[in-house]
């Protein structure tokens, strides 16, 4: 039941490793499908989804609210995705979307700069060209993942294994992750099948809420929900109809309540 | 018309920042009130001793003299006496109940503090609506707006009345007497209770009567039915005998997070029974514990964690009777010490050993993280605990409720004194025309040479933040006037308008002061617009005097959002959310200025 995330720089063996891990321990793998998906089920064209989670903020993004809403909808995509458990999820910021899950294995893949060159250049790049093409991607990362979740991509301690791939082999890389995977740490406790749930639930309902609220905060709690919002935005009527809707069309929801005039808790989604 | 100069440019751009300070909040108005009076002798647009001469005003000691005299006639239990005559006359007549609250209260609210009378009458509006099952909320919004229209009976009613006088000094008008004003007031105050008598049943939300204490909230199993699958009572278990095995810690916290019911009586081995147990007690097997939830919430605890559900009462049944324990609301009044903490971090479990069971705040019902929740006046919280506990709670102060014993410490036996020590203020007001500030001083000293209250309780009485507010501002009003500020204004101003008749004008004018008591404070907008109206007036040939009163009065029209503190208050307990204050608020409103200017028209002849 447990769920990998695998995080890597551009160019770095990433895809190949997560095909293999998947196929080792018999799980889905999630990469692209992510995206249809979330297009598919809030109707917002795919490379719209791809330059959210790709993409920093431009100056003229900064104070939109769009990226903030297409997040949430692929988080809660994503949630729901892994909620069965048994996943590699191999993409962007797996590890920052699935935080609140405490048996998610994160894995983080890097390589040196000559390998992924050298990469590149098999592609047909000159190396300068694959060079700038290489810093360029990292850079875009690097500013999203700042602007987004204010931390650096390549601090090893968000992950819970980091390997270089240089000095090992695909195959050594995959036994690594897979031995990790099984380990008592990742299993699915009923505790973190609660966990889960309540986070499926705060994610759906931030997506329902982000295109007109996007700076609402919701945190649920063994079933009960609770958002945080400010005085205005609780008494908007859209917001009540929202809420009304969300929790007819939920199952699960024992309570549901805006507490306005709060601070967010860190952990709100 | 004058040309602006850079005194006038700064006075235009201090006034700026003060209504925007008003509006914003990034401050408090008092602290704004305070930079006022510490930048405008820096800028020289005053001079130090002008700056402060707002402290030592006839408003501001009169308003100090004003809040000892109320607290002192509080201190004796006098106005919750008045209650009990004032209920036998109005009967069980939900209208009468409300004209004659509400017309107590805008008597009271004459001599006192609008939310200082407010707030003394909560806890018997509140007993009044349990014991005659009348909806708070139909009680709560006429006595609250009585409250704020009673400030308009004498000039010592609300405080832009108190300021008034000090505001004409530098135009040398004539000062209005004390009972000047109350021609207007009364027919303000008659015209508002009797728009809630005619009109209450359109204008005010139903609701629901208030519920009643202890085991009347006790639900009993076997009555399926009886009571909503979410409405929140009393109920017993009992835990298995092998409730601890094979699991982690339960703790009566625990409880709280993952199903909103709260423990509110526990057995811990081998026979010790506690009420309000903390939140890090631990729940051990075969014991009985009494819960307080929705019934939906409890059916599911006990099936997830194994509990079997009692069909009534039994072990607690002598703890949960209603002369031991029971349930109370009780507001957090203006200016308590809880105001801006969390629940948790006021540790009431800790200190009095009570349960707080829900928060109620603009209609909405908080059971969830209720630990950190931030408290503001107004605000409702919903306590359990032995009635010798709440009471040690109620004597901590800041709190606003009513208990069935009321054991308060009172001073009924000084009763004659406070009553006779404000008449001697009036009196001296009235026959000897005494200064207002000297005469209520003289009362308020009497009150304490006379042991109503100590000295150091008449100290504590004293809102500090609106003797604040006032003195920072009357300042800014000296520079307006000084500097030719408000003159300049009221020229550009009538230029744009034109010849416009009185009445024209000083509607004009009343509109004006509705709109800025509702965004920035009622001294504020008193401040700011007496100088220039005074101006406007003298300019377009119109009596001064009564466009200043028409601010000193319209400042009062303050009932369309809950920004008054008197409505901040009252939105709780009320459950009032702000559309209905916009729907009670706009008509009382509109009526306010129909009567104002119809009265200052008929009654001063403009």
């Amino acid at each position: 039941m447990a769920i990998v995330t695998i995080s890597r720089g551009s160019y770095s063996m990433g895809k190949k490793v997560a095909q293999k891990v998947a196929e080792n321990l018999g799980f889905d793998l999630i990469s692209q499908a992510l995206l249809y998906e979330t297009s598919d089920r809030f109707r917002i064209p795919h490379k719209q989804l791809q330059k959210a989670i790709h993409d920093a903020p431009g100056i003229f993004e900064q104070h939109q609210h769009t990226k903030k809403m297409f997040l949430a909808y692929i988080r809660s995509t994503l949630v729901e995705m892994v909620s069965k458990g048994n996943i590699v999820y191999h993409g962007l910021a797996g590890h920052f979307l699935l935080n609140h899950l405490p048996h998610v294995f994160k894995v983080r893949i890097t390589a040196s700069m000559e390998n992924r060159v050298a990469v590149k250049i098999k592609e047909g790049l000159s190396e300068p060209q694959a060079k700038i093409k290489i810093l360029e991607d990292d850079d875009h990362r690097k500013k999203w993942t700042r602007s987004i979740y204010q931390a650096d991509p390549n601090d090893g301690m968000l992950y819970d294994l980091v390997i270089g791939i240089d000095k090992f082999s695909i195959d050594d890389a995959v036994e690594l992750i897979c031995q990790g995977a099984l380990k008592k740490s990742f299993e699915s406790t009923p505790e973190c099948i609660r966990l889960s749930q309540d986070f499926l639930l705060a994610c759906k309902l931030k997506a329902a809420l982000v295109e007109n609220f996007p700076d609402v905060g919701v945190i649920c709690e063994y079933g009960n929900l609770l958002v945080y919002a400010t005085t205005k935005e609780a008494h908007a009527n859209k917001f009540k109809d929202v809420l009304g809707y969300f929790q007819r069309e939920n199952k699960g929801i024992h309570n549901l309540e805006v507490h306005d005039m709060m601070t967010m808790p860190d952990q709100a989604v | 018309m004058e040309q602006l100069t850079p005194d006038m440019i700064w006075v235009l751009v201090m006034i700026a920042l003060a209504i925007f300070l008003f509006v914003v909040e990034w401050v408090r108005v008092d602290v704004v009130a305070i930079l006022m009076m510490v930048c405008l002798p820096l800028l020289g647009l005053v001079t130090p001793k002008e700056a402060f001469v707002g402290l030592s005003s006839n408003a501001v000691v009169s308003i100090i003299a004003v809040i000892i005299i109320g607290a002192g006639l509080d201190k004796t239990g006098m106005i919750n006496k008045l209650v009990k005559p004032v209920l036998l006359i109005a009967g069980k007549s939900t209208s009468r109940i409300i004209v004659a609250i509400s017309f107590t209260v805008a008597v009271i609210s004459s001599f006192m503090q609008n939310i200082g009378a407010a707030a003394l009458f909560l806890p018997a509006i509140q007993r009044i609506s349990k014991v005659q099952k009348i909806p708070l909320s139909r009680l709560l919004m006429p006595v609250g707006f009585s409250a704020i229209l009673g400030g308009t009976i004498t000039l010592v009613g609300c405080s832009p009345l108190i300021l008034l006088n000090d505001l004409l000094l530098p135009f040398n008008l004539e000062p209005f007497g004390l009972f000047d004003v109350t021609p207007i007031g009364l027919v303000l105050v008659t015209s508002g209770i009797l728009c809630f008598t005619f009109l209450g049943r359109f204008i005010l939300p139903q609701g629901e009567p208030l519920e009643n204490v202890a085991n009347e909230n006790t639900c009993s199993m076997d009555a399926p039915g009886e009571r909503e699958i979410d409405e929140n009572c009393f109920f017993e278990l009992t835990t298995t005998s092998d409730f601890t095995h094979y699991r982690d810690t339960v703790n009566v916290g625990d409880l709280k997070n993952r199903y909103l019911v709260h423990t509110v009586a526990l057995t811990e081995p081998p026979e010790f029974k506690t009420l309000s147990p903390s939140k890090t007690t631990e729940i051990r097997s075969g014991v009985d514990l009494v819960v307080w939830g929705a019934k939906c919430d409890v059916e599911r605890m006990v099936k997830s964690e194994g509990m079997s559900l009692k069909p009534t009462i039994e072990c607690y049944a002598g703890e949960f009777e209603e002369a031991n324990s029971g349930i109370i609301e009780a507001v957090i009044a203006p200016r308590s010490q809880y105001i801006g903490r969390t629940l948790g971090e006021n540790i009431f479990n800790d200190r009095f050993h009570i349960t707080a069971l829900a928060i109620h705040r603009q209609g909405e019902v908080f059971r969830a993280k209720l630990d950190d929740i931030v408290l503001h006046t107004g605000d409702v919280v919903v306590f359990y605990g032995t009635w010798k506990r709440l009471e040690s709670l109620h004597k901590e102060g800041g709190l606003l409720f009513s208990l069935p014993s009321d054991l308060e410490d009172m001073r009924p036996e000084k009763s004659i004194w406070a009553g006779s020590w404000l008449i001697i203020s009036l009196v001296m007001i009235m026959g000897f025309h005494i200064q207002l500030s000297v005469a209520l001083m003289t009362g308020a000293l009497g009150m304490i040479l006379t042991k109503v209250l100590s000295i150091d309780e008449a100290y504590d009485s004293v809102d500090w933040r609106t003797i604040f507010l006032l003195a920072g501002l009357i300042p800014l009003g000296i520079a307006t006037q000084k500097t030719g500020t408000a003159a300049w204004i009221a020229q550009s101003i009538l230029a744009v308008i034109g010849d416009v008749s009185p009445i024209v004008l000083l509607t004009a004018i009343g509109i004006l002061s509705t709109l800025f008591t509702l965004v920035i404070s009622n001294v504020g907008a008193t401040v700011l617009l007496v100088p220039l109206v005074v101006n406007m007036a003298i300019a377009a040939h119109t009596d001064p005097r009564m466009a200043a009163l028409v601010v000193g009065l319209a400042t009062s029209n303050s009932f369309v959002l809950p920004t008054h503190q008197v409505n901040a208050l009252y939105m709780g307990p009320g459950r009032y959310r702000t559309i209905d204050f916009i729907k009670a608020g706009s008509l009382i409103s509109i009526l306010f200025l129909v009567v104002m200017i119809s009265m200052i028209y008929l009654f001063y002849g403009v």
